[in-house]
């Protein structure tokens, strides 16, 4: 038995092995919550929408549903766009929100950022009026994946069972998933600083062009190149390198720079309309497919994917 | 298209090479034409335009901006923030941005008034 949390919000992980597990950990979450007259949505991989709506009935006309696959593709923008956008909508009652980043098709690349996300919401909703229940897919995921849980969420449930998690420690793992990226061998790059600001967004165009991307997708990423480079420029010591290649039909690009990025939650808060400046990570998550990142005292890494 | 860039079209490819953007009066409507690009070098040419624009006496000011190929974040958000300054029932008309303006302004000022976008 612990003493209960007086924290207002609540990040429980949920195990399920699967569908009959997956509907008795969730949709009771649910019920509970609109009996209660609180807002829910549902943010989890479109296949468990569908499992959920039809367990839901009536009540799921009352539920708001977003495909996490589409929405949360790049875990990083899963706080200001899924979480924070909803919660931030109903500011003066609690909000229940399932959502479901981590699922077994997800990349080996695309992991770290997942965790890492897992990790932030901790931080992101201190003292938020609200709890998010996460689904852990214990038959399709990797042990370390499962292991991570414990350490991202506060509390898990197993079994039908909750228990405080033993190994609770989320700014470790921000730290442990801080991994190293190394220049990859097909990278191109350019050295900025001030002065060549436009010329390494028009460098990295032509290459993407040249990699098959084109229209919205082409136009997104020069938005992209321009904040990550004027960063560099204006808060990672005044010059930069930018590099750009091509990679499972993805375009990357990134930008390395000497500064260091303190704040784990920068580009994860949502901007009030008022707020003059600091969007440019945020757009960075919002118009991209991936974004991982790496920093410390020798200098910041940020590397994102774009879907050709 | 507007009669003034016939007698003297915007120098849009240099703009393009070095980063610049140029800005003058329209002939035929109160406001500004704009050619080039909106990033950190341009930034302050860029917001003393918007600044002359907010301070025009009439209801609705014009931004021609045909000419401009590229306008970051920081620039669409100069925008918002003269636009979020006007007095009712003003605004600013953006006429031809590039597109990604107008997805910008939608992603972080959805329903922003004071701004009407007359796209491309």
């Amino acid at each position: 038995m612990t003493a209960p949390s007086t924290e207002l919000f609540v990040h429980p992980a949920l195990f399920y092995r699967g569908e009959e597990e997956y509907v008795d950990g969730t949709v009771p979450f649910i019920r509970e919550g609109l009996a209660a007259g609180e807002p829910v949505a549902v943010a989890v991989p479109g296949p468990k929408l569908d499992i959920l709506r039809s367990a839901l009935g009536d009540a799921a006309t009352d539920v708001r549903f977003i495909d996490m696959t589409q929405a949360g593709r790049n875990p990083g923008r899963i706080i200001p766009k899924v979480l924070r956008v909803f919660a931030d909508a109903h500011p003066t009652s609690r909000v229940r929100i399932i959502g479901e980043p981590i699922w077994p098709d997800r990349s080996g690349v695309e992991y770290p950022a997942c965790v890492q996300h897992e990790a932030l919401i901790n931080s992101a909703f201190e003292g938020r009026d609200a709890t998010i229940l996460c689904p852990y897919d214990e038959a399709g995921l990797s042990e370390q994946a499962l292991t991570d849980a414990y350490a991202t969420h506060p509390v898990v449930i197993s079994e039908g069972r909750q228990r405080n998690s033993p190994s609770y420690a989320p700014e470790r793992v921000v730290e442990r998933y801080n991994e190293p990226l190394p220049i990859a061998e097909a990278a191109e790059g350019y050295a900025f600083g001030a002065d060549e600001l436009p010329a390494a967004r028009y460098f990295v165009a032509e290459r993407a062009t040249r990699f098959g991307l084109s229209g919205v997708r082409l136009d997104d990423l020069a938005l992209v190149v321009a904040e990550l480079t004027t960063n560099s420029v204006v808060h990672g010591g005044g010059t930069g390198t930018v590099y750009v290649w091509a990679e499972n039909g993805q375009v990357v690009c990134e930008v390395r720079d000497g500064g260091q990025l303190k704040d784990p939650l920068a580009g994860r808060r949502p901007s009030p309309p008022a707020q003059v400046g600091g969007r440019g990570l945020l757009l960075v998550n919002y118009l991209t497919d991936l974004v991982r990142v790496h920093t410390g005292p020798d200098g910041t890494v940020i590397r994102c994917y774009v879907d050709c | 298209m507007d009669r003034a860039w016939e007698a003297d079209p915007p120098d849009v490819s240099s703009a393009r090479s070095t980063g610049t953007l140029q800005v003058r009066p329209l002939s035929d409507r109160t406001g500004w034409q704009a050619a080039g690009e909106v990033s950190l070098a341009t930034r302050i040419a860029w917001e003393r335009t918007l600044d002359r624009l907010a301070l025009e006496d009439v209801e609705v000011c014009h931004l021609e901006l045909s000419a401009v190929t590229f306008v970051d974040v920081a620039g669409v958000s100069a925008l918002a923030v003269a636009a979020q300054g006007l007095p009712e029932g003003r605004r600013i008309m953006i006429e031809q941005p590039p597109a990604a303006m107008g997805r910008v302004l939608d992603m972080f000022w959805p329903g922003l008034r004071g701004v009407e976008v007359v796209a491309r």
